[in-house]
């Protein structure tokens, strides 16, 4: 497949590889290893576990100018469309970027977007299945990446938001995530945290600080962690055969021939997205919701490459916040035949953001790729493009080599650059009634 | 011969006076610290507010422990702080003066004033920016005193939520000194990597002063600690976060020197008090066991498993441990069924379980008095990680213990729910001795270090 369309595309592939050196963001000496986990447990099922912890206090980072990740295009990715109502700048990135790590925007200065996207865990939580929020409120879901999170048509694994501006708002108002009380207390809060009124007015000059502009100015941070040009990139768009190796090329067949992968995580002549902007069911809420998934024992991990069988009755006895079923886009449009639709993620990057699955059921690609080759979990609503595939152990084992190829050339730096961001913690000066600054109220 | 006998006896007896009077506390705290020898005036409770119950915020709460007291075993105050912090551990500063009691959650260090009136705390200080003055640790755990310091140590940091994490050095004003991180594979500080992990991660600290080592154990980051339980125990990744290393530190320079292997979470450590026993008692949460961190005979610490906690495959959750002040028993509460075990600990590499009895369907913690004739406990282990709605119950509830019968028995329960206060976790003793209002009577009860 990949040779006829070289074939056919010479010209254009010409151009690619020039426009591609042009944008080559990364050189080899500035890659710094900073994508994958600070504190590893790769082996943590096996006795001969080892750490491979890295220090905290000298992960300091190094800033970046993400602009250009913006504008400039990337080899795999198409243009992005930038809403015209908010316009790229550096002020409203910075600002964003600010706002993305800090603590202080939420009820009790702990939570910031950064808590659960964690930059060096792939823009999600690898340590988790699901979010954990303020107090420790459990949430329904898997934290989704923000890695070109700027291509969505929809967020939320339930489609329930169309734009990054918009959906900035909901987790820092919702009970479970970071609960700030409203809108006004959120921006009260902020204008008495000094730096940020000046860095409003500069980045939205003759608006300053409301709602909207708060919203695009996290948007447009959110906006510019776009990463592409991923060795899958530079063989199949960029023409590079020495870019990956032949089992990611027979890995890349399967995805596109007998796994049927592509029906939904879409891939077009100039570029891939790696998914459809649409909503499927895949069976997993299906199962949860009907507890299929349930069993009279679990499997509980103690210590490295130690496990005892415990009954779910003791599980459940310090289960205080019972899981509610989760309906997927039927939650929001009470449509019954959304019932267990979930939004197609892309996957690039896959390999730095698990767990997978909207609930975060599978720990590794291994776990999914062998689900999506029993054909799902069977249920009156499965999308009918899921069907057993009959793969065999070394198209199992290509196809993961395949998804380990998408991850984007400048990974590092966008970690990196997160890294060097303070993360914005409560100080002295701080609104607190502890620090003797309240919010006015009663004065 | 008889001379050589009338040499150990009295050899014996100064072991005797100067273990106690020297180093036994109330058997779990600092030995920089006054201690009270005879009978506590009141008990602080560090209180976690909960959701729909009467203020539904963190507070301190002060019992009446005192039998000759017309308020004998009644709450006598209570000092709501604002917000449900995660209020967890406390401890007292070198003076004994003030109470130092921490958010896990929001991370926020109340520090009251319970000496002015021993009855009646007050809200001295708040330190509000303990993440940002020690460049991100979060969760301050323990509360120890060193002299003129408080050391914290914390359970996670503000980058991922995660176990990588520091100790925190404040003088007794509550100012920030410095940060102590925990050695990690990426920067081990000079200390030897002992075994297979450096992974990090903290909990608790204690100290032998004449060895000059400090001691840390490991538990897991934010993420965990604030999930509800039943479904960490579900997620095989979040079951990856647990730390598995204790660190030997040389206590006068804080370096760490060496990392320990002890799997399965090591939690509370508590130091033998007897002059020549050095060493220390840990339990581990996960795997069920008692781990002897001791020095050897050629000056180096190690760690050992020495016993089982219960049945390690029925996961009994041990959490709180106290050890009398003879080193000779360690109470080793176990959670999930709500068991107080009593261990001989006499050879501390064979320690016996003599002893158990159910405090209730959960339990946590145990202060003893320093005579080890008074054992008071409480049940909450964390928020999220109590028992639900079917099991949870919430107080505080005295024993006597008679050391020779092998016999707890019950005087008294206050019912945190019934008071509408919330979950009991971590107690402190107060005593009148040991301030300026003793009196001649109690002035007996009262010894101060040399300092």
């Amino acid at each position: 497949m990949s040779e006829t369309f070289f074939k056919g595309n010479m010209n254009k592939i010409l151009l690619v590889l020039i426009f591609s050196s042009i944008i080559h963001f990364a050189s080899a000496n500035e890659l710094s290893n900073y994508s994958g986990p600070g504190d590893n447990k790769d082996g943590y099922n096996s006795k001969n576990y080892e750490t491979n912890s890295l220090s905290l206090s000298d992960r300091k980072g190094k800033s970046a100018d993400l602009i250009k990740f913006v504008t400039l295009k990337q080899l795999g990715l198409p243009e992005l469309v930038i809403p015209e109502n908010n316009p790229i700048s550096r002020k409203k990135i910075e600002l964003g970027k600010k706002l993305f790590f800090d603590r202080r925007l939420s009820l009790n200065n702990t939570m910031s977007c950064a808590m659960c996207h964690v930059p060096e865990q792939g823009f999600t939580s690898n340590e988790i299945r699901t979010a954990v929020g303020i107090e420790g409120r459990s949430n329904l879901r898997n934290t989704p990446t923000l890695l070109n999170v700027a291509y969505n048509k929809f967020l939320f694994h339930d489609a329930r938001e169309y734009s990054l501006e918009n959906q900035v708002w909901q987790p820092i108002l919702a009970h479970s995530e970071m609960a700030m009380p409203s809108f006004g207390f959120t921006l009260k809060k902020l204008e008495l945290i000094s730096g940020y009124k000046k860095l409003f007015e500069e980045a939205f000059p003759g608006e300053g600080m409301n709602m909207i502009t708060f919203g695009k100015a996290i948007a447009s941070y959110e906006r510019s962690l776009v990463s592409a040009n991923s060795p899958f990139d530079r063989w199949y768009f960029g023409g590079d055969e020495t870019a990956v190796s032949n089992s990611v090329k027979e890995g890349f067949k399967i995805f596109v021939g007998k796994g049927n992968c592509a029906s939904c995580h879409s891939i077009d002549k100039s570029h891939a997205l790696f998914f459809d902007n649409k909503l499927h069911n895949t069976g997993v809420g299906y199962a949860e919701s009907m507890g299929m998934l349930n069993s009279k024992k679990t499997l509980v991990q103690l210590a490295p490459g130690e496990y005892v069988e415990v009954d779910n009755k003791i599980i459940q006895s310090v289960n205080q916040q019972k899981r509610k079923n989760d309906l997927g886009l039927y939650s929001i449009t009470e449509n019954p035949s959304h019932r267990w639709l979930f939004r197609t993620p892309s996957l690039r990057n896959i390999s730095l953001t698990a767990p997978y699955m909207h609930n975060g059921i599978f720990g590794n690609l291994d776990e999914v790729i062998d689900f999506y080759d029993q054909g799902g979990f069977d249920n009156e609503l499965l999308s009918p493009l899921i069907k057993k595939l009959n793969l065999s152990k070394i198209e199992k084992v290509n196809l993961k080599m395949f998804l380990e190829s998408l991850v984007g050339e400048n990974i590092d730096i966008l970690i990196a650059d997160a890294l060097a961001t303070p993360v914005g913690d409560l100080t002295k000066n701080d609104p607190n009634w502890a620090n003797k600054k309240d919010m006015g109220y009663n004065e | 011969m008889h001379l050589r006998k009338l040499g150990i006896s009295i050899l014996g007896a100064v072991f005797y006076i100067f273990s106690n009077m020297s180093f036994a506390d109330e058997t779990c705290m600092s030995p920089y610290m006054a201690k009270i020898v005879g009978q506590e005036d009141y008990v602080y409770v560090w209180t976690l507010g909960v959701e729909g119950l009467g203020d539904e915020q963190d507070k301190l709460v002060t019992i009446d422990v005192n039998p000759k007291s017309k308020t004998y075993s009644k709450v006598v105050s209570v000092l709501s702080v604002g917000g449900r912090n995660e209020a967890h551990h406390s401890g007292l500063s070198d003076d004994r003066k003030y109470l130092w009691a921490g958010g896990l959650d929001s991370n926020k260090i109340f520090i009251f004033d319970v000496h002015t009136n021993p009855r009646k705390p007050s809200l001295h200080k708040v330190i509000t920016d303990f993440v940002e003055k020690t460049g991100g640790i979060t969760g301050p755990h323990t509360f120890y005193a060193l002299p003129g310091r408080v050391m914290v140590s914390g359970l996670s940091n503000n980058k991922d939520n995660g176990g990588r994490t520091g100790l925190a050095e404040y003088n007794s004003k509550g100012e920030f000194i410095a940060s102590h991180w925990l050695p990690t594979d990426g920067d081990l500080r000079g200390a030897k990597k002992e075994g297979k992990f450096a992974d990090g991660y903290g909990y608790d600290v204690r100290v032998q002063p004449r060895r000059n080592i400090m001691l840390t154990s490991s538990f897991t980051g934010w993420s965990n600690y604030m999930m509800d339980f039943g479904q960490m125990l579900q997620d095989t990744e979040a079951m990856k976060r647990f730390g598995n290393t204790m660190v030997v530190w040389d206590l006068h320079t804080r370096k760490p020197k060496k990392v320990i292997d002890v799997p399965g979470a090591p939690l509370e450590i508590r130091c033998a008090w007897g002059a020549n026993n050095n060493y220390c008692f840990t339990t581990t949460a996960l795997t069920s066991k008692i781990w002897l961190i001791y020095e050897d005979k050629n000056g180096e610490w190690q760690g050992k498993a020495v016993a089982d906690i219960g049945d390690p495959a029925k996961v009994p959750l041990p959490v709180d441990i106290s050890i009398t002040a003879d080193d000779k028993g360690l109470w080793v509460n176990t959670f999930m069924d709500g068991t107080a075990r009593y261990f001989d600990i006499s050879d501390p590499f064979n320690p016996v379980q003599t002893f158990g009895e159910e405090i209730g369907g959960q339990v946590n913690m145990i202060s003893q008095s320093w005579d080890g004739k008074r054992a008071y406990f409480t049940p909450s282990l964390l928020s999220n990680w109590d028992k639900d709605a079917n099991g949870d119950m919430q107080w505080v509830k005295l024993y006597e213990w008679d050391d020779e019968k092998l016999e707890l028995t019950h005087q008294w329960t206050v019912d945190f729910y019934k008071e509408k206060l919330g979950r009991a976790h971590q107690m402190r003793f107060g005593a009148y001795s040991l301030y300026s209002s003793k009196t001649e009577n109690n002035k007996k009860d009262v010894t101060l270090l040399d300092k």
